[in-house]
């Protein structure tokens, strides 16, 4: 999601519940007998808050589950997902009034942190990365289809080089098959690991009647070569979610927990 | 050859319309790390629950006093309609908390005060804001004991003398090589105050270099009792000696009583009174010092008046300039909150608590 000038009424908004909650924060902290803690009024009013924030945060992930019902545009739920998500920090610190304690409050407490922090990271990448690929990833496809495409190309490339019409030598057809074995085949099959091929000097060293088939055989490296780009563009946009969701369900469970220990006792 | 084109076509025939059927690393992998994150977390907590490690779900760790309370809940969370509640019983049943003071304009939960889990502090070490709940007026013209605290009452200007009787001067008593019993001393503070809020008394801390002994006829010392005993023991042993009665006792009173007390007569030729030595023990009424506390400073640090004093009426209290050097409120400095010297509870009301607990509702 790029973050852009349409998010200045989000920005303002949470801005401005940051600076009220603070300053509701410092009245209470300031008046509280015995300091700021879970327990009391204003104490648990913060803790209920934040919690709701967090529930609405794992709604996101249901309303994936069912987008066509009419439940809002994604678009706002993403946004509200990302700036009611930054408030539940300070909702919960003002919960705790700054204090680990415990130690389910302070594995709550941590995972709040990491799951805040995994999804600011996310949200840095989220703006960043879709540029990136776009500009750098023209073949873009399917994320999903990619080893499939992958494999269409390879067989094209097979094809290709198989069923080649060209009128030479025998010899020179043998040479350009035994370059396109050596250096362009190993490449297609593992292109993270293995060198590109160099085509400027494999047209040197064939006769011009093979360049027709080097530049499509180039064209499918290009493509490849992109396709490997966009898989490790692709990682980097989405595995912060392999650290973010699974703590964000952790979170919620225990914070449930917590919260119903904590009303119990 | 045609070359190879890319047709939105060719791009189309090539897609697996059946890949969104099946499932990729990274959202099987989040969908895998879910499981087990929420499996673990309800795994552990449910693993503590069975075992009796209530510790687990502890809001924070208990005050020193408490610790033992940590895997016994119940112990100060009593059933209550929803769930539990800290009651003030369950407070009282180990402590007995006696009331401020009679016109205390209302009394406040225990835990309003006294907050739990918090860690291994001190329990009773309350907030400024506990006693301004009632004492705000206090915070008009005290911002904290560095900031328009009063000085101590016994030693603001003004202030009345020490209303003791016994002729004292501090200052001769910590000259050196005085006369001992065994020869020469050097006495400290602690040689006649010991470390103890208790007064000196005569038998304890000055008998052994003030005998009364008046008179080398006797054979022992007169005893440091009322008049009339003192007068019996003269008569008593009178008899062995070529001396009146009222000689002896002149000698006796004008002599050795007359060193430290003030000596009144009721009528000429009568014995005379002497006055209680009315040594104040307690400056501070409305406060506590622990002088256990303070022994890592000499004492003449805080009362250096002693090295200079020659009156009995000085009063030898420091000021509060003096706790402001380690009270002053900064980073590493003397505790300064108003529980430090300012006690709530009125001890001398406290009666015995009676607990309902048995050992085992703790060896956990």
């Amino acid at each position: 999601m790029r973050i852009d000038r349409t998010h200045r009424p989000w920005l303002v908004g949470t801005v401005t519940a940051f600076l009220a909650i603070t300053i509701a924060y410092t009245v209470y902290a300031l008046r509280t007998p015995g300091g700021p803690r879970g327990g009391t009024i204003v104490g648990l009013t913060f803790g209920v808050a934040g919690y709701a924030v967090m529930l609405f945060e794992g709604l996101l992930g249901v309303r994936k589950k069912v987008p066509i019902w009419r439940l809002g545009r994604a678009q706002t739920w993403m946004r509200g997902h990302l700036w009611l998500g930054i408030l539940t920090l300070p909702l919960i610190l003002f919960h705790a009034g700054f204090a680990f304690r415990g130690p389910l409050t302070a594995i709550l407490m941590a995972l709040l942190v990491i799951v805040v922090a995994s999804g600011l990271l996310g949200a840095i990448l989220q703006h960043y990365l879709p540029r990136t690929l776009t500009k750098r990833v023209p073949m873009e496809t399917i994320y999903e289809e990619i080893p499939h495409v992958r494999a269409q190309l390879r067989d094209e490339a097979e094809q290709l080089v198989t069923t080649l019409a060209v009128e030479a030598e025998h010899d020179d057809k043998l040479r350009f098959r035994e370059s396109y074995e050596r250096s362009i085949r190993p490449f297609l099959n593992a292109p993270e690991t293995a060198a590109s091929p160099i085509f400027e000097s494999l047209r040197r060293a064939t006769p011009a009647a093979f360049h027709p088939a080097l530049d499509d055989l180039e064209n499918i490296c290009i493509e490849e070569h992109q396709l490997s780009r966009q898989r490790r563009l692709y990682h980097w946009l989405h595995a912060w979610l392999l650290v973010h969701v699974p703590l964000s369900v952790a979170l919620l469970v225990l914070g449930g927990i917590h919260a119903v220990m904590a009303l119990r006792y | 050859m045609a070359g190879r084109t890319r047709t939105t076509k060719k791009l189309a025939q090539r897609i697996d319309l059946h890949y969104f059927k099946r499932m990729y690393p990274i959202p099987r992998w989040k969908r895998l790390l879910t499981i087990l994150a929420a499996g673990l977390s309800v795994a552990w907590l449910g693993w503590a629950s069975l075992t009796g490690k209530q510790s687990a779900f502890n809001a924070g760790p208990l005050a020193k006093g408490h610790t033992i309370l940590t895997n016994n809940c119940s112990s100060c969370h009593v059933a209550a309609d929803f769930g539990t509640k800290i009651t003030e019983t369950a407070c009282l049943s180990c402590h007995d908390a006696p009331i401020h003071q009679a016109k205390q304009s209302f009394t406040p939960a225990c835990t309003t005060c006294h907050i739990e889990h918090q860690g291994a502090f001190q329990l009773a070490a309350t907030s400024e804001a506990s006693c301004t709940q009632c004492h705000g007026n206090l915070t008009a013209h005290i911002a904290s004991f560095n900031s328009g605290h009063p000085d101590f009452a016994a030693v603001r200007p003004g202030h009345a003398p020490d209303p003791g009787t016994i002729k004292l001067s501090h200052q001769v008593h910590l000259k050196s090589d005085l006369k001992g019993p065994n020869g020469p001393v050097q006495l400290v503070c602690a040689n006649c105050h010991g470390v103890s809020a208790a007064a000196p008394t005569y038998a304890e801390h000055c008998a052994s270099c003030h005998p009364l002994v008046f008179d080398s006829k006797f054979s022992e010392p007169a005893p440091h009792q009322d008049t009339k005993t003192v007068h019996d023991f003269v008569v008593k042993n009178q008899a062995n000696i070529a001396q009146s009665i009222e000689a002896a006792e002149r000698l006796l009173w004008q002599k050795t009583c007359k060193e430290c007390h003030t000596l009144t007569y009721p009528a000429p030729g009568e014995r005379p009174e002497i006055p209680k030595s009315a040594i104040t023990v307690r400056w501070m009424t409305h406060s506590e010092f622990d002088h256990n506390a303070h022994q890592l400073v000499a004492c003449t640090e805080c009362h250096a008046q002693a090295k200079t004093s020659n009156r009995t009426e000085d009063v030898l209290l420091p000021g509060i300039a003096t706790c402001q050097k380690c009270h002053n409120g900064s980073k590493y400095s003397a505790e300064v909150r108003c529980s430090e010297c300012h006690l709530y509870h009125d001890r001398t009301k406290m009666k015995p608590a009676l607990s309902v607990h048995a050992i085992a509702d703790f060896a956990r």
